[in-house]
């Protein structure tokens, strides 16, 4: 769960130093839509922001699977559960 | 310290793209592939003239009018009235100021956003849109917008960079840098197929007359443009810098290649609104 953890902290590090650069607002939380009324991503940042992932983490969760992420939360998810979520199934078991 | 003046500023600015992509500023129609850029150039802008269907008295709205100079040639050459936008405040001052250099009365330019011009429905006969839609992203509401303010019997009139092909996301990611060029040289684009042109504007109850692909009779744009760069580049590098003119230079390459692979081309669409 560390590594998970901290994975996510890591995207969230590497996604926040994108958007710093392409001068979008850095302060997102989970619920934030990547595209349109949100983070307002081209196709062409998005393609920027999925390799940026992948050069920090090895992976990313553009390049996989045939849904896009849509929210933060759901980027941030690809590398591991949030806190809140660990402890939420914590609490279940 | 001498003061910064954005209407001169864009006046140079301006000047330079002039000389890199020819008075006209836009893309030019090959008949044979050797005539002149500045033939080339006109040839388009014709052609754009034939599908609007231009006569005198005509009230033409001219969207992302850029410098001003096809709306001044429209009102020289056909007798028509033009309302020049564009979101560029500088812009405006440069297009005015250069219709007033003609002496032109029956053109005016103003700020205003194409995807929400803000005029009266049905107020013009014509609506000419070259080379701009792809600096808009809402091409839906252009489009609405366009056809909104067609009187019935009008007609609008388009041209511009089409893509030709979908683009997966894995190749538009290996292929980011070249996208990444493109943006920095000439703006972040976005470029639709013809076809969807069309769709959009039969959905406001147009009906399409024209959809011309012209991606074959455009290319030999980039060399011209290739060329001026050789020619010129002492002046438009003092002027845009170093960097931008090897930007401009490697865009040319790139969108030579697109051309090339079937990636994109250029289009021209013209639509009339029933009487």
């Amino acid at each position: 769960m560390t590594t998970s953890t901290s994975r996510r902290d890591q995207a969230l590090a590497a996604l926040q130093g994108f958007l710093v650069g392409a001068k979008k607002p850095a302060d997102v939380d989970d619920a934030t839509p990547l595209f349109a009324d949100g983070l307002g991503l081209d196709s062409l940042e998005t393609a920027e922001l999925s390799a940026v992932l992948e050069d920090a983490l090895g992976e990313d969760p553009f390049s996989v699977g045939d849904e896009m992420p849509q929210t933060v939360g759901e980027v941030l998810d690809f590398y591991g559960a949030s806190a809140g979520a660990d402890e939420s199934a914590a609490a279940a078991l | 310290m001498e003061a910064y003046d954005p209407a001169a500023h864009y006046d140079r600015v301006t000047e330079a793209w002039g000389l890199l992509l020819g008075e006209e500023l836009h893309y030019g129609l090959f008949a044979t592939g050797d005539e002149p850029l500045a033939q080339a150039t006109a040839a388009l802008t014709s052609a754009m003239i034939d599908a609007a269907q231009l006569a005198p008295g005509l009230s033409v709205l001219d969207v992302g009018c850029g410098s001003g100079a096809p709306a001044c040639r429209l009102a020289q050459e056909h007798g028509v009235e033009v309302l020049g936008i564009t979101t560029s405040e500088v812009g405006v001052a440069a297009a005015t100021s250069r219709a007033q250099g003609l002496g032109l009365d029956g053109v005016r330019f103003e700020q205003r956003d194409g995807t929400a011009n803000g005029l009266p429905d049905a107020s013009f006969d014509r609506v000419w849109v070259m080379e701009s839609s792809h600096l808009m992203p809402d091409r839906e509401a252009l489009v609405a917008e366009c056809a909104r303010v067609l009187r019935p019997g009008g007609r609008m009139v388009l041209c511009d960079l089409m893509r030709r092909r979908d683009i997966p996301f894995l190749e538009l990611r290996a292929r980011r840098r070249e996208f990444a060029v493109l943006r920095a040289a000439f703006g972040a684009a976005r470029m639709d197929p013809l076809s969807s042109y069309a769709s959009l504007a039969a959905a406001q109850g147009l009906e399409v007359d024209l959809e011309r692909d012209v991606t074959a009779e455009t290319r030999p744009t980039f060399d011209r443009w290739l060329a001026n760069t050789e020619a010129h580049r002492a002046e438009v590098t003092g002027i845009l810098g170093a960097d931008s003119v090897a930007e401009f230079e490697e865009s040319c390459r790139i969108l030579e290649a697109f051309w090339d692979d079937g990636t994109l081309g250029y289009g021209i669409l013209a639509a009339g609104k029933p009487a």
